[in-house]
């Protein structure tokens, strides 16, 4: 009853209404979001629904002279996963922002780094892989609760994060989800304690042929770590850099990420072994002009414990608007170099008007070992509809 | 008396000549990016872009921009339609040749903000629509050779004819003629042509007034010519020498969005 009264009155805020006025001391109020239905079937027997959820999500900021505040929620109806189908409060911050400071207090997205689709130094916000990858990517981010302090100078910036709330990666453990990773038992998320918070700093400099950042941060592993049998969370602190340099019609990306102390999985042992790991990413990125697009990552994971040391992952992203931008033809891959598993990702976006957009697609996998093996079985076929307002 | 009209036709003949030696293509081109328009600028755009069969899609856009010695400082972000609202553009476009535009574009939805290549969307269509990025911003004289072809009236303007002949072969045209009008320094129609010479986008402005002072256009539209496919680009709002801080064209307020 609680959710559904919050809910109403997110929907008579959500109401879209005119932007109420343009100077700075007046109170304005800004709405945008999305009604859309996603729908999936596999494609191997038995043929059976993947997805099938609607949602409308609604964005609301308000700003007077230079504070403010940002709420955004889901209402969701899930026919498949039926505890996911309910409000769903993502981000609500409250924020002061003037010419050079920025300051966010409240439950918030942080995205740190330069990789697309890969996290080195981008731990803060963990991911929501209920449904796997197979979800809009900015989907999948899920908010923590914390403080973000920016300072901006015109060629750098300055940030703090301290996060007492941590999230913590969700996973299908309901062997009734499609996308179940099977029964793991989880361990409690570490409680809401003083001594349990993040922080962390990010400094980083945008200059006319290059940009760069060093960041560091004592966080969790947010993704549970399997130690005879069970997941559980520890303490880690990443120490990381990354850069983007344009070079003509192509612009390079790298990213290094060293975990200091990061859990490991084992069996057969008596306490869970911890050991630091350098992850390293390159990425390319090629503007190739006449609306097409490619991109091509490689991150690279050394542990400094263990048997299986060296692991990789890549990237490949291909894409081309066709009829004045109505149609968005993309495949984006994920390759498991280590095992010689594949997750890609085939849509085709068509705007039916300036509001809706129809997209079709297919989510293939094949894996014999390694992350995508438990998927092996759930390539299937898209269709989702969404409007913009 | 027949002396005089004599002298007086050969003083006019020579001032002609003069002017004509005094004022090349590209000196015409470089008085048309001279044109004064304030240090700073803020504008709010529509873009209609219009199909063969009459139906029509719309972008709305809002930005501001700073000159720093000759370079430009701009921000923009679209407010229309809700897909691509708060998606923004950051861009350090810089005067010197050779030297790369510094580029940045935030997406809303994925909360982050991407280095772009500078160089390689000037010769795409902008969003959808039938301008370049290149026709949209401040193409620098000498990337073209410019030829004054001569002087004529264009819809009651005197104008100057210039021929502007790309120096990278890889433009997406293989040459344009502005008419030029001489009262505002402003392009009142321009042919591009393809790269087999054939007339492929044309560009008309109109409702051209001063604002603050300073000449501005309110309505352009570039109409290509072999799809019938055009797009009408409508100026509101603008305003000149704005108090706007240097802190505006920056990633952090690109981030931080409207």
């Amino acid at each position: 009853m609680k959710s559904a009264f919050i809910f109403m009155a997110f929907l008579w805020c959500a109401l879209p209404r005119p932007v109420i006025a343009q100077d700075e001391d007046s109170l304005r109020v800004g709405v945008k979001g999305f009604v859309d239905t996603y729908h999936a079937v596999r494609t191997e027997q038995p043929n059976d629904w993947m997805s099938s959820r609607t949602r409308v999500r609604g964005e609301v900021s308000v700003e007077k002279g230079h504070a403010g505040a940002f709420v955004s929620a889901n209402l969701v109806y899930n026919a498949i996963l039926k505890e996911r189908t309910g409000f769903q409060l993502r981000e609500a911050y409250a924020y002061y922002s003037d010419q050079h400071w920025d300051l966010r207090a409240g439950r918030q997205i942080v995205v740190w780094g330069v990789a697309d689709g890969l996290r080195l130094t981008d731990v803060i916000s963990p991911m929501d892989y209920t449904e796997f990858l197979a979800q809009d990517y900015d989907d999948i981010r899920i908010p923590v609760g914390g403080l973000r302090l920016r300072y901006s100078h015109e060629k750098w910036s300055l940030e703090a994060v301290a996060v007492p709330v941590s999230s913590f990666f969700e996973l299908p453990t309901d062997t009734e989800n499609p996308w179940s990773v099977g029964a793991i038992p989880i361990n409690n998320e570490p409680s809401h304690k003083l001594c349990n918070m993040e922080y962390g700093a990010r400094l980083s400099f945008y200059l006319s042929g290059i940009d760069f950042s060093f960041s560091a941060l004592h966080t969790w592993n947010k993704m549970p770590v399997v130690c005879n049998g069970r997941g559980d969370y520890r303490r880690m602190t990443m120490l990381g850099a990354d850069l983007s340099v344009p070079v003509g019609k192509f612009v390079v990306r790298g990213e290094l990420a060293e975990y200091l102390d990061e859990a490991q999985s084992a069996n057969g042992v008596k306490d869970m072994p911890r050991a630091a790991s350098t992850n390293a990413l390159i990425g390319i990125d090629w503007y190739a002009g006449n609306d097409w697009s490619l991109s091509a990552q490689y991150a690279h994971k050394y542990v400094a414990w263990g048997e299986h040391r060296n692991t990789g992952l890549a990237t490949f992203r291909l894409s081309k608007e066709l009829l004045h931008n109505t149609l968005t033809l993309q495949s984006f891959a994920y390759v498991d170099v280590t095992n010689g598993g594949i997750y890609n990702r085939l849509s085709g976006d068509y705007a039916l008007n300036d509001q809706l957009h129809a997209i079709v697609g297919y989510d293939y996998f094949h894996a014999d070992r390694g992350m995508f093996t438990v998927y092996d079985k759930n390539s299937e076929v898209f269709l989702k509809l969404k409007y913009s307002f | 008396m027949k002396k005089i009209v004599l002298i007086f036709a050969v003083c006019l003949m020579a001032a002609g000549e003069m002017n004509a030696q005094q004022l090349t293509g590209r000196d015409i081109v470089q008085k048309v990016k001279d044109r004064p328009d304030g240090n700073t600028r803020y504008g709010e755009m529509e873009l209609t872009l219009k199909k063969k069969n009459g139906s029509t899609r719309q972008r709305k856009v809002t930005s501001w921009a700073m000159d720093e010695g000759k370079d430009t400082k701009k921000m923009m972000f679209f407010t229309y339609p809700g897909d691509v609202k708060g998606t923004g553009f950051l861009t350090w476009d810089y005067d010197q040749i050779g030297k790369e535009d510094a580029k940045w574009l935030y997406l809303p939805a994925m909360k982050k903000t991407r280095r772009i290549s500078g160089s390689s969307s000037k010769t795409d269509y902008f969003m959808g629509t039938d301008f370049t990025y290149d026709d949209m911003g401040s193409r620098h004289v000498d990337e073209d050779h410019h030829k004054l072809l001569r002087e004529e009236m264009k819809n009651g303007y005197k104008c100057w004819v210039v021929e502007s002949v790309p120096v990278d072969k890889h433009e997406i045209y293989s040459r344009k003629v502005s008419w030029i009008r001489q009262d505002c320094l402003i392009a009142a129609y321009v042919e591009y042509y393809d790269k087999l010479n054939k007339l492929h986008r044309v560009l008309t402005t109109s409702d051209i007034k001063k604002v603050q002072g300073f000449w501005t256009i309110h309505k352009m539209e570039m109409k290509n010519v072999q799809t019938e496919h055009s797009t009408m680009i409508v100026v509101k709002n603008s305003q000149y020498d704005i108090k706007i801080d240097k802190a505006l064209f920056t990633v952090a307020k690109l981030e931080k969005g409207l």
